[in-house]
């Protein structure tokens, strides 16, 4: 077989594996770890369309991981409307304030431009904490909103046990990688990617800098919400330290910039890597050392960013294509005829 | 109406102290033109340093200075020269130095939660401390005078480090390199180690804040936090790089907490102060004297 | 027909005049060049034209259209290209990933906007290099590149802003064919440059200004003998009696 069909290949066998799971797994802790992962994985490659092809660095994604979980969770409680419904409400309502950030923010320099995000997701959070009644709406202010127990069922976005959840998700993620991949190969693809790294050069060329970086911004921020209504879901509790936490906008932006931020798999597989780091550590050193898994992060992130600022995915791509190759000669020739290019079916944004 | 005049004498003292640990961000901000997202850290080990100090040898906290002072400056030049140096050399020629910002909250994320682990996340103060609770009676209003002194170092430490910058020969050095890095190179100033040097000057300016602080406030892991992100707000609304702007957009935050109150609960002046830094960001960014920065 | 037409432009920096009530104009399929002492105002004035910033007075026209202030996206909409003194490559993508990103300009389909690209980058020979990654191009590759990402938006009016600077003799030699090529495939160009022999053997027409004021114009011949041209600029070696 020839490169890119082996890539194929290795790809539906991951697929498949990821869908099989639960088949094999039947640990509602391991489900619930493998869920969050997901989660992570896919916040991570929703940051990556802003923070990674239109070059900046936002700080402050919670912000819109709560306007989708609160959307929703209010909308479900105080008016019964389907939280599929309130999703997508929560969704745009997210797109919408990400597009306003983006407007002044956009035009300024890399470092305030992240501190205004960081501004805008702490005012918002300090905002929510304060609020118990917005007009109609209640938002319970500091103490959050649960979300009581409803009959199961995919209508009320609520079920029994996780599968379900693990399903969701897992498709959630395989969407918002499809939709990088297709991103990256498009005419916005590449502009945000000119822009982001030489806007001069690229406005000369017909680049709307600023236009595309808005268009990445709003779907962003949409898919980014989407994930809060799930976290509403699954959780069945929202408050706003959890939520709208700077812990969670850093967290995010850590792992993508490990993973390698501006690639398609770099968010995927810095969640990969880091979350369970995360987990173990909490389970293993939660008593006797609170807090490790943080000082891990923080010095994984500066090692990377000191020898391989382009993330992790960059060697272990690199490991992956040369296995690929020997894999590829090693198997007979399929008549595919003629050269293989490297831009195949791999999910990874090349030059 | 006594009360606004207290509150507002209180928050041009307080502000000024907050002013006094953002005047470290706007020296390494104003030299590296890097905005160091771990300098609420930095504070937070100044914290821990002066309050040690204090503890194990029962001076008063500004005699501890003679300790906490140069610690601080070595720890930050050794900081810059080993940890942020190879990112900054590598990222010479790139346009903006964001992985410098990456690997400052890298830093952050270390300094704070290594703290955590060592000393554990009990809140500390000075128990035998003689400035605790101190007040000055003047009519019938009371100011503090932990937050006096607090003021008069403030403007003692910005007037010194200004003297610094303006009128010797190391200060100009300095600057000469924050304008222009190669021609400062040209004339034989190793840029590196002005960097260095910038870098210890503001971590030192760090300590000099958290011997102010540890009289009043209390010492935990993340102390640092919340004035790392006041510390931005004010440099922002008083402009980077500039060190009466720090004192002043201290003092202008200082201001709305303490006289904010009066008008409205105190977390929604937490919220005015949050606010007022997205106005300056989108309409001044360069703040009230800032640097104009090429946009 | 005059496809860039500029009157009385003026371009103040607070108190500093770069730019004083600069006119030319440029007849469509013609190579008009801009010399003149470094500091002069070229690169201003060329900065106002290519929508970098508004001039402070008087009028640019494209094709007979008011083009001042109008951002640079735009103007590249319109045909008018621009490259850079200092080259922008995008270092991290491949030379085809560059050029693809001006044929974009035309289509939102990939395969197109690439096809275009790999046609551009045939005709200017430099098609062997396309899958290079461009940080790692020698500097005359780039200057190419430049040339080639501009050439992909399919502009009407080229302006390339000192091409040749930091080439040896024999690459200069190569950029002239190149522009002069351009020039027979139909696109007009508007030249800053330095270096003499070059301007001189591209130009149909050349521009001289100083201190903003433009003190010469005229075919190549004309200028090389002007005195005042040679007063400021050329030096006895260039003047033709």
């Amino acid at each position: 077989m020839n490169r890119s069909q082996i890539n194929t290949a290795a790809m539906a066998a991951i697929l498949l594996v990821a869908f099989g799971v639960p088949l094999v797994i039947r640990s509602a802790t391991y489900l619930h770890i493998l869920v969050l992962l997901f989660f992570y994985a896919y916040l991570t490659t929703s940051w990556n369309l802003v923070g990674g092809f239109a070059g900046v660095l936002p700080l402050g994604h919670a912000a819109f991981v709560g306007i989708g979980a609160y959307t929703s969770t209010i909308l479900s409680l105080q008016y019964g409307i389907s939280p599929w419904l309130g999703m997508m409400v929560g969704g745009v309502l997210a797109a919408i304030v990400g597009v306003l950030i983006g407007l002044p923010t956009f035009k300024m320099r890399g470092a305030y431009f992240a501190l205004a995000t960081i501004a805008f997701a702490e005012g918002l959070r300090v905002m929510v904490e304060n609020i118990d009644f917005l007009g109609p709406l209640n938002l319970n202010g500091p103490r959050g909103l649960q979300i009581p127990p409803m009959d199961t069922g995919f209508a009320n976005f609520m079920f029994a046990s996780k599968e379900p959840y693990y399903y969701i998700i897992l498709i959630l993620l395989i969407a918002v990688l499809a939709l990088t991949w297709v991103i990256s190969r498009s005419k916005l693809g590449y502009f945000l990617n000119a822009g982001g790294e030489e806007p001069e050069a690229a406005m000369a060329l017909g680049v709307n800098v600023a236009r595309s970086k808005l268009a990445a911004m709003a779907m962003s921020s949409f898919l980014t919400a989407l994930a809060g209504t799930f976290y509403a879901q699954f959780t069945l509790y929202i408050h706003p330290k959890s939520i709208i936490s700077l812990d969670l906008s850093f967290e995010i932006a850590f792992i993508a910039l490990i993973g390698g931020r501006g690639s398609i798999a770099g968010p995927v597989l810095g969640a990969l890597l880091l979350r369970p780091v995360s987990d173990f550590s909490r389970i293993y050193f939660g008593d006797t050392l609170p807090g490790m898994h943080l000082i891990i992060f923080g010095a994984v992130l500066i090692l990377v960013m000191l020898y391989q600022p382009r993330g992790l995915q960059e060697p272990l791509t690199r490991a992956y294509r040369k296995l690929l190759d020997r894999w590829a000669k090693k198997t007979p020739e399929v008549a595919s005829g003629g050269q293989d290019r490297s831009r195949g079916g791999e999910a990874h944004a090349d030059s | 109406m006594l009360y606004i005049i207290e509150d507002t004498i209180n928050g041009i003292l307080m502000g000024s102290i907050y002013g006094l640990t953002a005047l470290g961000l706007t020296i390494i901000f104003g030299v590296l033109k890097v905005i160091n997202f771990a300098h609420g850290s930095l504070l937070m080990v100044g914290m821990y340093v002066a309050y040690w100090a204090v503890t194990l040898t029962g001076v008063n906290p500004y005699l501890a200075l003679i300790i906490v002072v140069p610690v601080m400056f070595f720890f930050g030049y050794y900081l810059q020269d080993i940890v942020i140096q190879p990112i900054f050399k590598a990222e010479k020629n790139v346009r903006e130095p964001i992985t410098v910002i990456i690997v400052t909250t890298g830093i952050w994320y270390i300094l704070d939660n290594l703290t955590l682990l060592i000393f554990g996340p009990q809140y500390r103060n000075l128990p035998d401390n003689p400035l605790r609770g101190k007040m000055l009676e003047l009519g019938d209003m009371f100011i503090s005078v932990p937050k006096l002194l607090g003021f008069i170092t403030a403007v003692v430490t910005a007037a010194g480090i200004y003297w610094f910058f303006q009128k010797t020969r190391a200060g100009r050095a300095i600057r000469a390199t924050s304008l222009d890095r190669e021609a400062a190179s040209l004339m034989g100033i190793n840029q590196y180690k002005v960097y260095n040097v910038a870098f210890g000057i503001g971590t030192a300016t760090a300590g000099i804040a958290a011997v102010t602080l540890i009289p009043f406030n209390n010492v935990f892991p993340t102390v640092g936090v919340l004035f790392d992100i006041k510390g931005f707000i004010i440099v922002v609304l008083g402009g980077l790089g500039s060190i009466p702007g720090a004192l002043i957009g201290g003092i202008i935050v200082g201001l709305i907490e303490s006289v904010g109150p009066q008008f409205m609960t105190a977390t929604w002046t937490e919220a005015i102060v949050y606010g007022l830094f997205l106005i300056v960001l989108f309409v001044k960014p360069s703040g009230l004297f800032g640097q104009k920065y090429d946009w | 027909m005059q496809i860039l037409n500029v009157t009385d432009m003026t371009k103040d920096f607070g108190g500093l005049r770069a730019v004083d009530n600069l006119s030319l104009s440029i007849e469509k399929g013609q190579i008009l060049g801009l010399i003149g002492p470094n500091g002069a105002g070229k690169s201003t004035a060329f900065n106002c034209i290519a929508g970098v910033f508004a001039p402070s007075a008087g009028t640019i026209t494209f094709n007979g259209e008011r083009i001042n202030g109008k951002k640079p996206w735009n103007l590249c909409k319109s045909g008018l290209a621009r490259t850079f003194q200092i080259v922008k490559p995008f270092a991290s993508k491949s030379v085809l990933y560059n050029v693809t990103v001006g044929a974009f300009i035309a289509t939102r389909n990939r395969k197109t906007a690439e096809a275009k690209a790999l046609a551009v980058l045939e005709e200017l020979n430099f098609a062997d290099k396309k899958d290079v990654q461009s940080g790692n191009l020698t500097i005359a590759d780039r200057k190419r590149l430049e040339i080639a990402r501009a050439l992909a938006t399919g502009p009407q009016l080229l302006l390339l802003d000192e091409v040749m600077a930091g080439l040896r003799p024999s690459e200069v030699d190569e950029m002239v064919a190149i522009i002069k090529h351009l020039r027979d495939s139909g696109v007009t160009v508007f030249v800053i440059e330095h270096i003499m022999r070059a301007i001189m053997a591209l130009s149909d027409r050349i521009v001289v200004i100083q201190f903003g004021k433009k003190i010469a114009e005229g075919t190549p011949t004309q200028i090389a003998s002007d005195e005042n041209v040679i007063k400021a600029y050329l030096g006895e070696d260039y003047a033709v009696s």
